[in-house]
């Protein structure tokens, strides 16, 4: 249906298009005088063709479903009527299975194809009455949008509007996009603080998510203290930020202050790649190489380290990381104005006295940016510690300890069968939710200080 | 028009003592056969010119006639270009500015600069003016630096409007102001010669007349090298000016002589506004 009427919409458009377009040349050559280019008045009128088609082609798809079954269901027999909600849910689905010809368990009851012709013919219906109100519709405003053709009308800035329009409603859909997924998250977690108290969860000590199924089941006490996996979280990234930080703010001085063209040319482009590789092929890096090298190294010393050690995946996270602080730091070292290096240099200073006590002080605001953002992208990681990290939740600050993190824990949760009324399931939109208010409030205050640092010198 | 000024530059070459300072004052600087590259670009063509104790002099021209490269070779600012190439004998009072054994960094120690848009660093005014003399270690105590900061900000003629707020921002002070912040910078560290380009450009007219009244004193002191495109403003301060032109340097003389009676077809034509 609907591809069908996108291509009806489509032919429609491209010949209102040259109809009007024709008409505009016309009055032009009888005129000798039209504000626009003809083709401004081509697109005029076939906006006004297709915005109230495709309206009803959306209210087509927003309402019909509901409104075919709630007639469906009318059309039943009482005793099916009557039936639970889940139990009518069930039929329903056997009817419209039915209807598109997926033959199942017809012995539900005797007349379902009876109700599959039934919601045939309303789907036919409706289906018709789409494309004639939506074609006459159209063709309504596109002869109101032809009459209003004239010498003097002002097509062109018309299409202006109709294009700032167009951007603005794409700037919407992030925004809405993004409320749809907060408030989702939300309402799951709602469910989960009903049952699990909120202090308990935010401050609690111990993390030990396995409810019991059946009375007196051992070991599965249904605990969901979040402070041991908050504690793992903030360590491996500290851990990361300790590595890309120095490595990475290095680097970027390097390659803006230091770096001649050819050097930088082959430089930030390897960094790059850097970012792009997958983060999954960092995991293995993790579990095949780091840990075991940081074990070994430790049973040198004589310490015994484990093998999915805060401090091999914080490296293997910190060198993810390199590129996002060394790319960030570099833009803000390079937009430091460049007058200021000359004053600095005319003074007598060196290059490192002056990005010292010049550069790097100018630049600090948007370097300190720049690492917040680094440090929610490490928060937030989750395919290195999924594979490299630990998954029993140890309250520890120690690097060589096993610990794990939020988004460990979250994908253990929801990983495999799972029921949704359970505290256990929940508790993985709790810690979501956690996550993304942390991760959007350090987001934000990264966003207001390299802002405030760009005032500063524009 | 091309062929004309071939011409005239030619006729250039016939002038003698291009550049030399007639009077028996020192001198400072002294310039033999510049020419500076911008990759395959030639910017400036044999330039000879010497400058001298308490002196201002002008450099003026039309735009991207090289005056603004030519005063950075003066310091070696062009040294950070990594496209520019400079050729001829420069010497600060003797010693040889482009030798290998110059210390660039002490080199600009001795030949400050004041640029086009005023640049103080986003610091205090206090550490602005102390940033020179810390770095070089001219003082001693905390003590003498703070006497060297006043000192510098009274000689820029500063002190009195910001002797109360020396610790807020260089960046808060108007445009003037921070020009004149920039040459206290400039003169805190005690340099032979100033150079400055176009240090009144950005400037309004009350501002310029300050920075020009303190170019006037300053002169006792020092070596003055001024880009200039204000034909008023180089007649008001400097002693002597040199006109370039497309690369060339065409005159050198007394500022009074090059305004009323230039020997050369360009520099007059420039002065009456009839190029650039």
């Amino acid at each position: 249906m609907f591809g069908f009427l996108f291509i009806i919409i489509l032919l429609f458009c491209l010949a209102i298009f040259f109809i009007a377009k024709r008409h505009a040349i016309n009055i032009k050559k009888q005129n000798g005088f039209l504000h626009s280019l003809p083709k401004y008045y081509g697109f005029y009128a076939s906006l006004w063709f297709s915005i109230p088609t495709l309206c009803i082609v959306l209210l087509y798809s927003l309402f019909a479903e509901s409104f075919v079954t709630s007639n469906l269901v009318n059309s039943l027999p009482e005793n099916i009527k009557n039936l639970s909600d889940n139990e009518l849910t069930l039929v329903l689905n056997n009817i419209k299975n039915f209807a598109v010809g997926n033959i199942s368990d017809s012995s539900s009851f005797a007349s379902i194809q009876q109700a599959a012709d039934f919601y045939n013919a309303q789907y036919d219906l409706i289906h018709s009455v789409v494309l004639y109100s939506s074609l006459i519709l159209g063709l309504l405003t596109f002869i109101y949008a032809y009459r209003s053709i004239t010498a003097t009308y002002r097509a062109r800035n018309f299409i202006e509007n109709a294009i700032y329009l167009l951007f603005f409603s794409s700037a919407l859909v992030a925004i809405f996009v993004t409320a749809g997924i907060l408030l989702s998250v939300l309402f799951e977690a709602l469910r989960f603080f009903e049952v699990i108290n909120f202090s308990d969860f935010l401050f609690g000590l111990s993390w030990s998510p396995q409810m019991a199924i059946r009375e007196g089941q051992v070991g599965s006490s249904g605990l969901f203290g979040a402070m041991p996996l908050f504690a793992g979280t903030i360590l491996i990234s500290l851990i990361a930020l300790l590595l890309a930080v120095p490595i990475g703010l290095l680097t970027a001085i390097y390659l803006s202050e230091y770096a001649d063209t050819k050097v930088r040319a082959i430089t930030k482009p390897i960094l790059e790649i850097l970012s792009g590789i997958p983060t999954v092929v960092y995991g293995f890096f993790a579990v095949v190489t780091v840990a075991p090298f940081i074990r070994h190294v430790g049973s040198l010393v004589g310490l015994d380290i484990a093998s999915e050690s805060a401090l091999g995946v914080g490296l293997v996270m910190g060198i993810m990381i390199i590129p996002l602080v060394s790319s960030l730091s570099d833009d803000v070292i390079s937009s430091v104005p460049q007058s200021l290096r000359e004053g600095s240099y005319g003074l007598g200073a060196t290059k490192s006295e002056t990005i010292k006590k010049v550069i790097l002080p100018a630049a600090l605001p948007g370097i300190i940016g720049g690492i917040l953002l680094a440090a929610s992208r490490a928060i937030g990681e989750t395919m290195i510690v999924v594979m490299a990290a630990g998954l029993s939740a140890k309250l520890s600050f120690n690097p060589i300890d096993a610990v794990t993190t939020v988004t460990v824990q979250i994908v253990t949760l929801l990983t495999g069968d799972q029921e949704f009324d359970s505290p256990k399931t929940l508790a993985a939109f709790a810690l979501g939710l956690t996550l993304f208010v942390f991760t959007l409030f350090l987001n934000f205050i990264a966003l207001k200080i390299v802002r405030k640092y760009r005032e500063q010198y524009e | 028009m091309k062929n004309i000024d071939q011409h005239n530059v030619n006729q250039k070459k016939e002038f003698e003592t291009v550049g030399s300072i007639s009077s028996s004052k020192d001198v400072v600087m002294s310039v033999k056969d510049c020419n500076v590259f911008y990759g395959e670009n030639q910017a400036l063509k044999n330039i000879n010119l010497e400058v001298g104790k308490s002196e201002v002099i002008a450099l003026i021209g039309p735009s991207g006639c090289g005056k603004s490269t030519f005063l950075r070779c003066l310091n070696r600012l062009n040294d950070t270009i990594d496209s520019c190439r400079v050729t001829g004998e420069f010497s600060l009072e003797g010693e040889d500015i482009y030798s290998g054994d110059m210390d660039v960094v002490l080199l600009r120690a001795r030949v400050g600069m004041v640029f086009q848009k005023p640049n103080p660093f986003p610091k205090s005014i206090y550490e602005n003016v102390a940033y020179g003399p810390k770095i070089h270690g001219i003082t001693s105590s905390k003590r003498e630096l703070d006497e060297l900061v006043d000192l510098s900000l009274d000689r820029a003629g500063l002190l009195e409007e910001v002797k109360d707020r020396i610790h807020s921002p260089g960046t808060s002070l108007s445009g003037g102001q921070q020009q004149r912040l920039c040459i206290a910078r400039a003169i805190a560290i005690k340099p032979d010669v100033i150079l400055m380009d176009e240090p009144c450009s950005a400037l309004d007219p009350i501002a310029t007349e300050k920075i020009e009244g303190l170019i006037n004193e300053l002169k006792e002191n020092y070596a003055i090298v001024m880009v200039t495109h204000s034909m008023s403003q180089a007649a008001r301060v400097s002693q002597r000016a040199a006109y370039f032109h497309l690369g060339d340097l065409i005159e050198v003389g007394d500022t009074k002589k090059i305004f009323e009676d230039p020997e050369h077809e360009l520099t007059k034509n420039y002065i009456h506004g009839r190029t650039g």
